[in-house]
């Protein structure tokens, strides 16, 4: 059933633009590589108040990577609240947080329907969970606040092939950036909260090469790398050392139970290089 | 509405509020009395600063997509909205009561045009739709489905985009000439021989115009179709060939080619404010009015009359592609002429602002 609010389109389905030498691409693949430190992220810009009639609302790009057809992430942020609950909800003494990421049709290589697919529902959960940790939950009795992402773009290589896989890794990418976006944007909304939470990707990753080793890296951009063994998306609070989201996926041995907490710390690292980005950027905001 | 009448004489001493407290608790007088200023040298002004007949700056910026196939994102005052234009192929075999094509691939009549502006909206080639619910405004919040403006917008833009004819659907199409291979013909071969050669239509390119509100603070229309015009002219997409082995078409890396798009129609709205708010209708003698172009917000809120005229000065004289108006009587004859006019000026900002 078509969506009748909505303006369709022709009725037979359209196909996105097949490309010729589709089959020559990983030649060109492995020309590429990451050119940062391991333990460095891209650099960020972030910006309040980009929406003046949100209560707060944020802006958050990633650097690209220079390569062309590379896109850095483009996050729009905007928290609508505290405001009362409508009648019809049940009585509650916290806030009742709902979060909401869409992406945007053009954002990423296949154009994206409008209405939610259960990746970015579950998308939503995670941030949720990463901020229920960060606010003062008790400070808005029978509030409810509304926080809405908008990927503007995704974190996607145009030419990476399909077969990689690659979806599933740039969605870590994204949590990260709508966590540290959502944070700036609460802190812009005056929503108080126990500290800045920010986000941060970690990943255990496979160069090209017969004689490369895995490798933790931070900040990962699969294109870069032959393959993504495993990776991790932490929410964090820098002055209270605590975690409040934790998201790994992949495929680690069990019997080295070190390489998981490295990964986990090297997170949390991440995570504390985006938060200095934050504050600063909400130190300017005020100043 | 008496009180806000009878207010206009004295000064009122008790008015204890802040300004901006004032023009949220009252909007409607207290926009009155901006409008119209007690001393004669005073040149009325709305709550934003701007004098009744001035816009908000217009700005530009395009190409800043790369998953897109073009992009734009304009701004004008608190209003941002980001545009993204993507390509897709529609197989002529998918097209429900598809009619063979009967031109060639050199003709370049008039008709030749007039056909491919029937194709676009037959085959329905142009998929405008406006996304609203992204929090650009505490009105728009999502998880609902599109609100009754979002739905406006994108039928509004839809229609003028067919309307005005911007965009040449000749670029759109896909020709193939096929082989002359008169060995493999198993019907008649003499007849073969004359229709194979003449290159045929196997695929359209569709055209998916995705708009996003990034912020939201009034006049939707003219920042969405500033986008729309923006993002299509931006929009280049790369060279399609049918491949006949595979059946399907292939494209081909580089040399991206640009969308042929007439004209600069360039959208201007206004909304008219009314002495008396609620006003009988056939009684408006006493009832005086100011015409707010570009209007913001709050604006919108406390005016009834709107109009929207698309002017297009690229040729040497104005044409007008559409007016639409609703929601009063004020507006005659006489005031959209002049209104023309304004739009303009409207269209020569804009088009200092696209930088062609």
């Amino acid at each position: 059933m078509a969506d009748r609010r909505r303006i369709n389109g022709p009725p037979g389905s359209t196909i996105p633009p097949v490309f010729e030498d589709d089959a020559g691409q990983p030649e060109i693949m492995n020309g590429k590589g990451r050119d940062r430190a391991p333990n460095t992220i891209r650099k960020m810009f972030l910006k309040t108040g980009v929406t003046p009639s949100a209560s707060g609302s944020a802006y958050l790009e990633f650097e690209d990577s220079g390569k062309s057809g590379v896109s850095g992430l483009k996050l729009s942020c905007t928290v609508h609240g505290p405001r009362s609950l409508p009648r019809s909800s049940p009585f509650s003494p916290h806030i009742v947080l709902s979060a909401h990421i869409k992406y945007a049709p053009f954002a990423t290589k296949q154009r994206r329907g409008y209405l939610r697919d259960p990746s970015e529902r579950d998308l939503g959960t995670h941030l949720e969970t990463a901020l229920r940790g960060a606010i003062i939950a008790d400070r808005w009795p029978k509030s409810g606040v509304d926080i809405i992402i908008s990927i503007i773009e995704g974190d996607q290589d145009r030419e990476t092939s399909k077969s990689q896989g690659d979806e599933t890794w740039d969605m870590m990418n994204a949590l990260s950036g709508c966590i540290t976006v959502a944070s700036a944007a609460l802190a812009d909304a005056g929503i108080d909260c126990v500290d800045t939470v920010a986000g941060g990707v970690a990943a255990l990753v496979q160069d090209a090469g017969e004689d490369s080793t895995p490798r933790i890296v931070v900040d990962p951009i699969p294109s870069d790398h032959e393959k993504v063994l495993g990776a991790c998306c932490i929410a964090y609070l820098p002055t209270r050392d605590e975690v409040t989201n934790l998201w790994f996926k992949g495929d680690l041995p069990a019997s080295d139970a070190g390489l998981y907490t490295q990964l986990v710390e090297n997170g949390m690292q991440a995570s504390r290089n985006a938060n200095r980005v934050l504050v600063e950027c909400l130190g300017e905001a005020t100043s | 509405m008496a009180t806000a009448t009878s207010s206009t004489g004295a000064p009122p001493p008790s008015l204890t509020f802040a300004r901006p407290v004032f023009a949220k608790l009252s909007p409607h007088p207290y926009l009155l009395r901006t409008l119209s200023p007690d001393s004669p040298d005073q040149q009325p002004t709305r709550n934003n600063g701007r004098s009744p007949q001035q816009s908000r700056p217009i700005q530009i910026n395009t190409s800043s997509l790369s998953q897109a196939h073009g992009s734009s994102l304009v701004r004008t005052g608190d209003t941002t909205v980001i545009c993204g234009v993507r390509g897709e192929l529609l197989p002529v075999t998918s097209i429900p009561q598809f009619r063979p094509h009967n031109g060639t691939l050199y003709d370049q009549d008039e008709d030749d045009e007039q056909r491919a502006r029937k194709e676009l909206r037959d085959y329905d080639l142009l998929v405008p739709n406006i996304e609203l619910a992204t929090g650009c405004a505490p009105q728009f919040l999502p998880g609902v489905p599109p609100t009754t403006l979002a739905q406006t917008l994108s039928t509004r833009v839809y229609s003028l985009l067919h309307g005005a004819g911007v965009v040449d659907g000749r670029g759109l199409r896909i020709w193939y000439t096929p082989e002359n291979k008169k060995e493999e013909g198993d019907m008649d071969v003499k007849e073969e021989q004359e229709e194979e050669q003449k290159p045929e239509v196997v695929a359209y390119w569709v055209l998916y115009i995705d708009l996003l509100f990034v912020s939201f603070d009034g006049n939707p229309f003219d920042a969405a179709w500033a986008a729309v015009l923006a993002a299509l002219r931006d929009t280049k997409l790369p060279v399609a060939r049918w491949d006949p082995d595979r059946e399907m078409v292939v494209c081909r890396k580089g040399g991206d080619k640009g969308l042929d798009i007439r004209g600069l129609p360039v959208a201007c709205s206004a909304a008219v404010f009314l002495e008396k708010e609620h006003a009988e209708v056939g009684k408006g003698e006493g009832n005086r009015h100011w015409v707010l172009l570009d209007p913001d917000r709050s604006e919108e809120g406390l005016c009834k009359e709107v109009i929207t005229v698309v002017v297009d000065c690229s040729e040497e004289e104005t044409r007008v592609r559409s007016i639409e108006k609703q929601g009063g009587t004020v507006l005659g004859r006489e005031l959209i002429r002049g209104f023309i006019g304004v739009a303009e000026g409207r269209w020569r900002e804009v088009k200092e602002a696209t930088g062609i």
